[in-house]
């Protein structure tokens, strides 16, 4: 496969052909205005020498003038040597001459020029001319109209234009080379930073992801690209960290259910027992494995709601609806422990309406969980503005600010014993963050006096559908 | 009750085959894709459970082939990844139902239950167990004579529990069939719930009906007398 070319060569050709197609325009018009200003002097210089001509004839009106007409032109044309003159009479008879080497055989036997100015070459020399009657004064007889022909050698003209032309080519030819050269020397030189970042880059790896790329001398173009990409490797390294956590909580979490079941199944196998002790330790596996399953699925889920794979239809979800249907979901429970619950308000929102069931479901559970017998719990639901409110607020401990902002953590219990009465691995309210954040909302959590209040704020109409 | 199943993992294979064939289902087991399709081509099933990824022909070209013969027989497919897009070309291909592995073997037995029983005969309209008895038309329950009050989610309940009597119900079925919740939560809830069924329907009488059935879930059981 061809490589492109260089960003160097592109910009020195670039410059070499700006500079060229410049000065080749340059020097096509100044060629033209000097050519056009040779022309207006040759027109000139004939009409100078018709109008001398002229005034030797309208002083030839006697004879005696007339015989010395020849002489006095003679006189007059000394020292042009680049000027021809023909005069003849009406019948067409040279009648005098001037340097009439310089004029073709055709125009020498009497061939008339065009109307204005023509030129002509001959023995390598060029020519231009022009012919003019005049009328002589009266008494002059028959010979009362004379025929001037002036024809002007221009070959030095020609020699300066060409002269010119190939000086222009040659500066052309020297500013083309140099403008490339300028070209390729700005362009290394100001790449010189990407190099740099490019070279830095090429030296991270995975446990150097903390480095980052160096802009200080960058000009703004590579700084915005170094801005970019440093923007990027946080973005990556928070990732990455995220992943390395990940990892390190599934093992920590794991560690405790598989040592638990090695160590039942060992002792059960230690010595021969029973059918129903056998029954029993089976059970009691099986529950363990399912709690494991279920934290594994859970942990996906999460994962999955971080990286926008969620499913997303969009729908539009009658938040009141949902959470009433969890009400009565969480009535045999609540009553049991002398819990009441309560909903108020309702608003819409599009998104997806079992995931959003799901982060309501934590949400409530938890507050259960926390909220001491006879207390109450309330779901509040309200337009606010662009966005749209759940909040369940409950009586009971109030967690302390540092707590408060680790809770939607995944793994966070409130307290580390949590787990050995069977409620969860504290995956809840990560759930809860997770799916309300693919939604596009924001979690907050508020704790003061006994009263702690957990709520999600959710866009109430994205503009799109959240995920991929 | 004839049942199909193709999976390659040896030992899922060979416990399904195992935990369905004591259930009561005459199992056939194939261990790649080209044997099951064979099979289900061949044979006369009532019901095939499918993984997805499987040797020679995965479980999508079983599944297609096998709906492009014209069977239509339930499908219930296996996936070990929990994504949309395997759910959403499954059903397009024609499953019925599908499981995300791993999955409890109580939940696969009861969905497929469901599956078979549905299209099948007409739901009768009183459900009864020993003494027991649910009046779907008239929503009363009656346990030896006894009217006894429910609330409306302990009627649902009962009457899923009476529907499938015989059968362990998972929890998470029970959420999903009562309450529509169709996600795990991580309370007690579906305990508490039966426990509060049992206080009106069990507690006061003999024998008790509802069992709980460690780490699988509850069942309604008329004792067999003896």
């Amino acid at each position: 496969m061809k490589r492109p070319l260089s960003l160097t060569a592109r910009l020195a050709l670039l410059f070499a052909a700006m500079t060229a197609s410049l000065l080749i325009v340059v020097g096509v018009v100044l060629g033209r205005a000097v050519e056009a200003h040779f022309v207006e002097l040759d027109n000139h210089e004939l009409l100078g020498k018709f109008a001398l001509i002229e005034n030797h004839l309208l002083t030839s009106a006697t004879p005696e003038a007339r015989d010395t007409l020849g002489q006095r032109l003679d006189d007059a044309f000394v020292g042009h040597d680049m000027v021809g003159v023909l005069l003849r009479d009406a019948e067409g008879s040279v009648i005098y001459a001037v340097h009439p080497s310089l004029f073709n055989a055709s125009q020498l036997a009497g061939q008339r020029l065009p109307e204005g100015i023509a030129s002509w070459e001959k023995d390598g020399r060029d020519y231009v001319g022009r012919e003019r009657t005049f009328t002589l004064p009266s008494g002059a007889g028959d010979a009362s109209r004379v025929t001037a022909l002036v024809g002007l050698d221009i070959t030095h003209h020609a020699q300066f234009l060409d002269a010119t032309r190939r000086g222009l080519w040659l500066g052309i030819s020297v500013a083309a080379a140099v403008a490339a050269m300028l070209g390729w020397w700005a362009a290394h030189h100001g790449l010189a930073p990407l190099r740099r970042v490019t070279a830095t880059a090429g030296a991270l790896s995975a446990a150097r992801l903390g480095e980052r790329l160096d802009d200080t001398d960058a000009p703004a173009e590579v700084h915005e690209l170094v801005e970019a990409l440093n923007g990027m490797l946080d973005r990556l390294e928070s990732a990455f960290q995220r992943l390395s956590d990940f990892s390190a909580d599934i093992a920590h979490e794991l560690r405790t259910p598989v040592s638990n079941l090695m160590t039942q199944t060992a002792v059960c196998l230690s010595h021969p027992r029973s059918a129903e002790e056998y029954r029993d330790v089976l059970a009691s596996n099986l529950e363990e494995y399912e709690r494991i399953a279920r934290m594994v699925g859970d942990m996906l889920f999460i994962a999955k709601a971080e990286n926008g794979r969620l499913p997303h239809p969009d729908e539009t979800v009658e938040l009141a609806a949902e959470a009433r249907a969890l009400v009565e979901f969480y009535e045999a429970l609540a009553e049991e422990r002398g819990v009441k619950m309560d909903v108020g308000g309702n608003a819409r929102v599009r998104g997806d309406g079992l995931m959003l069931r799901r982060a309501i479901s934590n949400l409530l559970s938890n507050a259960i969980r926390h909220t001491p017998a006879d207390g109450t719990i309330e779901i509040t639901i309200a337009d606010e503005g662009p966005q749209v409110a759940l909040r369940v607020r409950n009586h009971g401990d109030t967690i302390s600010p540092d707590q408060l902002s680790r809770v939607f953590e995944r793994f966070h219990r409130a307290s580390p014993d949590r787990q050995r009465h069977g409620e969860g691995a504290g995956l809840g309210l990560a759930i809860t963050r997770a799916i309300v954040e693919a939604h596009g909302g924001t979690m907050t959590a508020e704790s003061a006096d006994g009263v702690t209040t957990f709520g999600m704020l959710l866009p109430r109409a994205p503009a799109q559908p959240f995920g991929r | 009750m004839k049942i199909l199943i193709v999976e390659d993992e040896p030992k899922t294979g060979d416990y399904l085959r195992q935990g369905l064939a004591e259930a009561g289902f005459v199992v056939d087991l194939a261990r790649d894709g080209l044997d099951g399709l064979h099979l289900a081509l061949d044979g006369d099933y009532d019901l095939m459970v499918l993984d997805v990824m499987l040797p020679s022909l995965d479980g999508w070209g079983v599944l297609q082939t096998v709906r492009r013969s014209g069977r239509d027989m339930p499908v219930l497919f296996l996936t070990a990844r929990d994504q949309v897009e395997d759910r959403v070309r499954g059903l397009e291909l024609g499953a019925d139902d599908y499981l995300v592995k791993p999955f409890a073997f109580s939940e696969l037995l009861a969905r497929v239950r469901t599956l078979l029983r549905r299209g099948k005969a007409k739901e009768p309209e009183i459900y009864s167990a020993g003494d027991l008895e649910l009046d779907l038309l008239r929503r009363r329950v009656t346990r030896a004579g006894v009217k006894i009050d429910l609330t409306s989610k302990e009627f649902a309940l009962l009457e899923l529990l009476l529907r499938r009597q015989g059968e362990v119900l998972p929890r998470s079925l029970i959420a999903s069939q009562v309450w529509d919740m169709n996600f795990d939560s991580d309370t007690n809830v579906i305990e508490v719930a039966v426990r509060r069924l049992r206080a009106k329907v069990d507690d006061p009488f003999e024998p008790k009906l509802i069992r709980t059935v460690r780490g699988m879930g509850y069942v309604l059981e008329a004792p067999q007398p003896r």
